[in-house]
């Protein structure tokens, strides 16, 4: 258990917890108290555990920052989640928190001796060093990779839920502050449906936690009045705990709450996400209980955390003296305000008044205390980044920072704003932003509470009628005279020696970014990417523009010269879980998919198909394939090829049409006839190939590869659309079941069942087509031979095809008719010599080197890739695919794609292989020199392992050469 | 996640689009030299700023022209291949010759341009 | 304590010894003027100066020092190629890599992870042989193995039948390497600013000078420069600066985004590949997953960033290691892929005159930098296309001799 409580027994503070539900959990594995509506940080600081965390580099102590998920310090393991922001995380009870990056204890970090080796780790050391001898970085790198990294995955860990939602408004207002507020409320007024989103759980922005001018009380009600009209609003809709994390083109946004991605399309875009606080820069400037301003006011009113006993406050704005008042309020004594500058007004005021000392002109220069901070030592400023050598040190345990801000414009910058700096406010600031997207409150550059109103008003209205696509009216006036009393133009002070830094999660410090520089780095890009600035988990929101600075310190470049690192997405580093979703994967299946299972099939993938490869044991594949292969051979097999493309082309054109598509001629086709086809793409790469059958002289039904036949359908629709042919094309795959019935015994079989299709030989011949009707269903029958043997490719309204595929199995029984796959087809079709385009071809095949010649049309004035294929012709080939077969039985058997090797050079290639049961051998397709391609000539194989195989050319088919088994 | 407004089918999100690349003016390939045909084939103009270019809604197998800013990444215009044509000088220019009639029949163009902003 | 850091800890001052001494002014006349400051032409300045003696270079570059696609890749280096001309080109760029660190006296962090390209499907398989059996022919070191091969190499990986597309096996290459990429670039412009070459960053050529038919100069938007010789290495902006050369490319400029995600500590040491997921992703020394997939749907030159970009690639990646879901994407980016109709680069003489060109690098410009440098500079040093980056010269395209390289690159890396 940890020490006593920290906490704020008065109304007015712990707006966000509850305490009469407490719940403890563990922080490396020490029991902790808190209360229902804490956060991990929240309830560690309230029982005294303000250190949280070890650096990233150093090692050293650090305890929270923002208290709003905005830096590294605040990363803990929260089971098997990573890198969790303990600020944002809200703490359950029972929950195991860890702390991170640390060996030993937290308290008792060994790696923390990497503080006193700082100065042998220059800037951009790891470019410097472990390179030599050559080789040695591999000894280096695997310590240095388990140094870095901060949180630890577990290979084990659970797939939990996320989901996704779309949303659709008029007017997206991020940030639910008062300007957010404000615009939402104008925009639902103004008749637009308003959607409005903010990352806390309650809205209001830092009207939860801060004060207008100098009054809580005035906060309080603004915020109530404000909440309780958007509430009031039909056309609001409000989301809450969601953080919009990306702003896209069109409207487009991304927000994750809780474990669901939003997806948003918004008319309009008002991006009111406020400002991010900016360090004073001094000697240990990152010890524990150095924290923001408003982090410490959240850490009073949000959660009812004192954030010390006695706290010292740095500013060089009226923010840091309100959050005096707070501090006085909450019963923490404030030992001082230090101001860099000589803030003045009625806050100031009312802080003197309550007998503060207030010391202007000064700044912190440096920090004691190592697990949290004790003291800290105040000097004069004497000019731009010096001070006086005299330092008066003040006991403390918290320091409040507030030197100024830097307005949130990631996400304007996303959706594609131009960032520049703007000078007289000494901020970054969006001009000309994208169409559909506007800026409200601090994003703005504005600040003082009433200009914000009035701006957010006029920015929701106009936003509200440019989404009803009403004229605009002229932007809002953005400028705000007290926005240039916000920020301090150089809260960076150089100690004589120790560390100030300038981004925490990468621990670099002044000297890194000035070494860079010096290291010839002087590009601000260049400064970021050697130096590390900014690539942290907080990203540079606190990095930047003190980074900036600093360049054009050295550099004597103005700031605005230097310009600024682009702002990337995300917005909050987002959860692959959130991005994936539940991972929608489409896949198709067949009608007759069930039957498939139930047969016991083992399934590959097609593009997005299932397919039966065979039907039986994984373990037995290869006697299975064998069986289904000699089922076709001796008596019939059926297979299902559902997922081959059917396109219905259709029109007094439909011949001329498929001239031009296809290499072949297709005018003279008769009807009732099926022929080849072949296509190739412009520059005359094989493409698909298929066969198609004319039904009628105006009705074509061509056939395409699973794979491809979307880009067949794409090709042809493109095509016409130029050519404006009288011409219908339709993709008609998923309308069709088809199933390709062969063997011996196939006519048999349907002669079994009723129809009025004469399937007698001579009235139904080799490549006839039919349609008619087949145990009642209607069918187009394509008589056809792809694994040369007599068959039916019979097509059917997919609706019928599982009933067509139970009704010919049933009949096939008496048969001997078995189903077979898809392995046992490419062996058929092998054994028949036929190609496979995409396996037997490759991406550069054009028809001649495929062996395809004849199905080249010679005298048709154009079809696609004709030309292409002509100059390749006249300037000839250098590869040819032929049949093989293996001339040494004892041989090993090649495997596809083994390589043909001729005096240790590659002369070829083994395109399809199979070890064929039906002809006792091995034979397969190869790419061979031209030179090499006659029957009978010899070549060799190398196989795994390197062994030579030898083979000699073969002419194709292999099976049944005079091609009589199919026409039986 | 981008809208295209597809001239058939009105504005949808790009994830049902495929690109199809520059117009480009096929040359006769009966007459075209070597050169004028692998230029046509593999050179691509690739301009940076407003470019000229097919589109495809992939759901309802749709062809249309856009154009397109290829450094906002904006689309300016979508519009029919014939509202296209109608805007060309020599609408059949975009036509290579010397192919099988039919498909040499003339072009209407004119009366509907069903050009559509983007 | 490595030696080389003492001179860092034992000086109160930070020495002064510049990786980059810049010149303010340019000069009227270089011997070879080259058009951009990326990887590629940094390397190809640095190898004119140190193999061929010429060292009166201007490297132009219109924006920072390597800030294009060299600062914007993934890292990821191997040989294992699809035709016998691309590995033995990558081959000659991984031993050159092996020893860069060296070479230019920086550590490039090269870093020999093993490389998987995993096969979902029987068509991917086969293309995994066809590569592994032309790699071992080259001398590359590259296997077919199963999937129960890849567990036991990446244990953290889903090999399971589960999966919508299960692994069946991959293509293993032992030396696929990761390496810095910013340094790889900065060494180079380090070593050839040593030996006297100028780099001028904000510095846009405008225009290409010709006269009689070749390449006389460049007009920049600080004045006029003469030149013996031009060339250009500007990955996203090929096709731009040829035409000011009268050139037109086989080129389609495609955003390629990738992301990372936050620091965790070491989990995943392999680069893994896959291309029917379309993801690659690999650790790097900071912890962070960096990551990829396809390239973009469209052509476009903005590195803008899509949400599309990353649910397709995290539903894909959580399928490959189903236990990275609660880890965070801390930023994402894009760069610009010049992609070729045959996947393979465009290299050496162009039709003009003392032009040269480097181009045509998609996805895989990064793993090419040391030998394409070694390679252009000795093309502009002789004026001859050397024999190794012969297949890759401009005029395969006029002649029907495209490179075969597309089978195997539908995610390049």
């Amino acid at each position: 258990m940890s020490g006593h409580s920290n906490r704020i027994e008065k109304p007015g503070f712990g707006l966000l917890i509850d305490h009469t539900k407490p719940l403890s959990f563990t922080f490396d594995g020490k029991l902790f108290n808190g209360f229902n509506g804490d956060t991990i940080a929240s309830a560690l600081y309230g029982s005294q555990q303000v250190l949280l965390s070890r650096s990233f580099k150093y090692h050293r102590p650090r305890g929270a920052l923002t208290m709003n998920g905005l830096d590294a310090n605040t990363l803990v393991q929260v089971a098997d989640e990573p890198n969790v922001r303990a600020d944002l995380h809200p703490v359950a009870a029972g929950i195991a928190v860890k702390s991170i990056n640390h060996l030993g204890s937290l308290q008792r970090d060994a790696f923390s001796v990497m503080d006193y080796f700082s100065r042998f780790l220059p800037v951009g050391f790891y470019y410097k060093t472990f390179f030599r001898p050559a080789g040695i970085w591999k000894y280096f790198e695997r310590p240095i990779r388990i140094m870095a990294g901060l949180g630890t995955l577990d290979p084990r860990a659970d797939h939990k839920y996320y989901d996704k939602a779309y949303l659709f408004t008029d007017v997206l207002v991020v940030g639910g502050g008062s300007a957010g507020l404000e615009a939402a409320i104008a925009a639902a007024e103004t008749g637009a449906e308003t959607l409005l989103i903010d990352e806390n759980s309650q809205l209001g922005g830092s009207l939860l936690y801060g004060r207008v001018s100098d009054s809580r009380e005035a906060a309080d009600t603004l915020r109530t009045r404000l909440v309780a009209k958007a509430r009031g609003l039909e056309k609001l809709t409000i989301l809450t705990s969601t953080v919009v994390s990306g702003l896209f083109s069109d409207g487009w946004a991304a927000a994750i709450g809780g474990n669901r991605l939003y997806k948003i399309r918004a008319r309009q875009t008002i991006v009111a996400a406020g400002s991010f606080d900016q360090p004073l820069v001094f000697r240990n400037n990152d010890r524990p209980g150095i924290l923001f301003a408003t982090a410490a006011q959240r850490l009073m009113r949000l959660y009812g955390v004192r954030p010390g006993n006695r706290a010292v406050i740095a500013t060089s704005n009226t923010f840091g003296y309100e959050a005096a008042l707070d501090l006085l309020d909450a019963g923490t004594e404030v030992a001082a305000v230090i101001d860099l500058g000589t803030t003045s007004g009625p806050t100031v005021d009312a802080v003197r008044s309550r007998g503060v000392r207030i010391v202007t002109g000064s700044t912190l220069v440096d920090a004691k205390g190592y697990l949290r901070v004790e003291s800290v030592g105040v000097a004069a400023i004497t000019g731009q980044g010096k001070t006086a050598a005299a330092t008066d040190w003040i006991t403390c345990d918290c320091v409040l920072i507030s030197v100024g801000c830097s307005p949130a414009l990631n996400l304007a910058s996303h959706a594609g704003a131009k960032v520049i700096f703007d000078d007289a406010i000494q901020m970054h600031r969006a001009v000309s932003p994208p169409e559909g997207i506007a800026l409200a409150g601090a994003a703005a550059g504005v600040w003082s509470p009433a200009r914000v109103a009035a701006h957010a008003k006029a920015t929701g209205s106009a936003a509200a009628r440019l989404a009803a696509g009403e004229p605009g009216s002229e932007p809002p006036d953005a400028d705000d005279p007290t926005a240039a009393a916000i920020t301090h133009p150089y809260p960076i002070f150089k100690s004589g020696k120790g560390k100030e830094f300038i981004d925490f999660d990468e621990d670099l410090t002044i000297k890194d970014i000035i070494n860079s520089v010096k290291d010839g780095y002087d590009d601000i890009q260049l400064v970021k990417r050697y130096s590390t600035a900014g690539l942290g988990p907080s990203q540079g929101r606190h990095a930047n523009l003190n980074t900036i600075r600093i360049v054009g310190a050295v550099t004597g470049k103005p700031l605005a010269a230097i310009g600024t690192t682009t702002f990337r997405p995300p917005l909050v580093p987002e959860k692959f879980a959130h991005m994936a979703g539940r991972a929608f994967e489409p896949v198709r299946l067949t009608s007759m998919h069930h039957r498939h299972q139930e047969l016991g099939a083992q399934f590959m993938t097609a593009g997005l198909w299932l397919r039966p490869a065979y039907y039986g044991s994984k373990d037995d594949a290869a006697r299975t394939i064998d069986d289904e292969v000699r089922a076709v051979r001796t008596a019939a097999g059926l297979i299902d090829v559902s997922t081959l493309g059917g396109l219905d082309i259709r029109g007094p054109d439909a011949a001329a049409f498929i001239d031009r598509m296809y290499t072949w001629a297709y005018e003279k086709q008769p009807v009732g006839r099926a022929r080849y086809t072949l296509m190739t793409d412009m520059s005359g790469v094989v493409i698909d190939d298929g066969v198609a059958c004319r039904f009628a002289p105006n009705h074509y039904y061509v056939t395409a590869t699973t794979s491809a036949v979307d880009q067949v359908y794409r090709a042809m629709t493109w095509s016409n659309v130029q050519w404006k042919m009288d011409v219908d094309v339709a993709n008609v795959t998923a309308a069709y079941s088809a199933m390709n019935l062969a063997g011996p015994k196939a006519r048999a079989i349907v002669q079994t069942l009723t129809t009025d299709i004469d399937f007698s030989k001579d009235a139904f011949p080799y490549m006839g087509v039919r349609t008619g009707t087949l145990a009642g269903i209607p069918v187009r029958v394509l008589r056809v031979g792809f694994v040369g043997e007599a068959g039916y490719e019979i097509h059917c309204p997919a609706g019928y095809g599982e009933a067509l595929w139970d009704i010919l199995m049933t009949a096939g029984k008496p048969h001997g008719l078995k189903p077979f796959g898809v392995e046992a087809q490419r062996i058929l079709r092998l054994e028949k010599g036929h190609i496979i385009v995409g396996q037997d071809t490759d991406g550069l095949t054009n028809p001649i080197e495929a062996g395809m010649d004849w199905a080249l049309a010679k005298k048709k004035p154009f079809y696609i890739g004709k030309r292409s294929i002509e100059l390749q012709a006249a300037k000839g080939i250098t590869r040819k695919l032929v049949g093989f077969a293996v001339t040494d039985s004892a041989s090993p058997v090649p495997k596809d794609c083994h390589l043909i090797i001729r005096d240790g050079e590659i002369v070829g290639r083994v395109t399809s292989v199979v070890k064929s049961a039906t002809l006792g051998k091995v034979i397969g397709l190869a790419y061979l020199p031209p030179t090499m391609t006659d029957a009978g000539q010899r070549f060799e194989i190398r196989v795994d392992g390197g062994a030579m195989v030898p083979a000699e050319v073969v002419p194709t088919p292999f099976y049944d050469p005079q091609n009589a088994r199919q026409d039986i | 996640m981008k809208i295209v407004n597809c001239p058939l089918n009105g504005p949808r999100n790009i994830s049902e689009f495929v690109w199809g690349g520059e117009v480009k003016p096929m040359p006769d390939p009966a007459k075209a030299t070597d050169r004028e045909w692998t230029e046509y084939l593999f050179l691509e103009e690739n301009l940076a700023g407003d470019i000229t270019e097919w589109w495809l809604h992939a759901p309802t197998n749709y062809w249309f022209i856009a154009r397109r800013n290829t450094i906002t990444d904006q689309f300016l215009e979508t519009m029919t291949y014939d509202a296209f044509l109608a805007r060309q000088p020599l609408a059949s220019a975009v036509i290579p010759s010397g192919e099988a009639e039919p498909a040499a029949k003339p072009v209407t163009g004119g009366g509907d341009t069903g050009a559509t902003s983007a | 304590m490595p030696f080389a850091l003492l001179k860092y800890g034992l000086s109160r001052e930070h020495p002064d010894d510049p990786h980059f001494r810049w010149k303010p002014d340019l000069k009227k006349t270089y011997d070879v003027v080259i058009i951009g400051a990326g990887g590629h032409g940094l390397a190809a300045a640095y190898h004119l100066a140190k193999d061929h003696g010429i060292t009166n270079i201007a490297v132009l570059e219109k924006g920072w020092l390597a800030g294009g696609n060299t600062a914007r890749n993934t890292t990821i280096v191997r040989a294992n190629y699809l035709t016998p001309e691309g590995v033995a080109f990558y081959k000659e760029s991984v031993e050159l890599f092996r020893t860069l660190s060296n070479e230019l006296d920086i550590n490039v962090m090269y870093s020999e992870r093993g490389h998987f390209t995993l096969a979902h499907t029987d068509a991917a398989m086969r293309t995994a042989r066809w590569r592994a059996e032309v790699n071992k022919h080259l001398g590359v070191n590259s296997e077919v193995i199963d999937s129960a091969e890849v567990k036991r190499i990446c244990p953290t990986m889903n090999v399971t039948d589960e999966a919508r597309y299960p692994i069946l096996g991959a293509l293993y290459h032992p030396p696929g390497a990761i390496a810095r990429h910013d340094a790889v670039a900065w060494g180079y412009a380090k070593e050839a600013m040593k030996r006297g070459v100028e780099v001028h960053t904000q510095t846009e050529v405008k225009k290409i000078l010709i006269e009689n038919g070749r390449a006389i100069g460049v007009e920049t938007n600080r004045g006029i420069i003469h030149a013996g010789k031009v060339m250009q290495a500007v990955a996203g902006s090929s096709s731009h600066v040829a035409r000011m050369a009268g050139l037109k490319l086989p080129i389609k400029t495609i955003p390629l985004q990738a992301c990372v995600s936050e620091p965790v500590k070491p989990i995943l040491d392999q680069i893994v590949v896959s291309g029917s997921l379309h993801v690659y992703i690999s650790q790097s020394a900071r912890g962070e997953m960096v990551m990829g997939g396809a390239t973009d749907p469209y052509g476009l030159y903005s590195s803008r960033s899509t949400l599309d970009f990353k649910e397709s690639l995290m539903g894909h990646m959580l399928e490959l290691f189903p236990f990275m879901g609660e880890l965070r994407i801390l930023r994402q980016w894009a760069g610009m892929a010049d992609m070729t109709p045959d996947f393979s680069p465009v290299m050496g003489l162009t039709p003009l005159e003392n032009y040269y060109i480097d181009a045509g690098w998609g996805t895989w410009g990064f793993k090419a930098t040391p030998v394409c440098g070694k390679r252009m500079a000795e093309c502009v040093a002789t004026g001859r296309q050397p024999d190794l980056i012969k297949p890759f010269a401009l005029s395969r395209f006029s002649t029907f001799d495209l490179v075969g390289e597309k089978g195997a690159a539908s995610v390049g890396h």
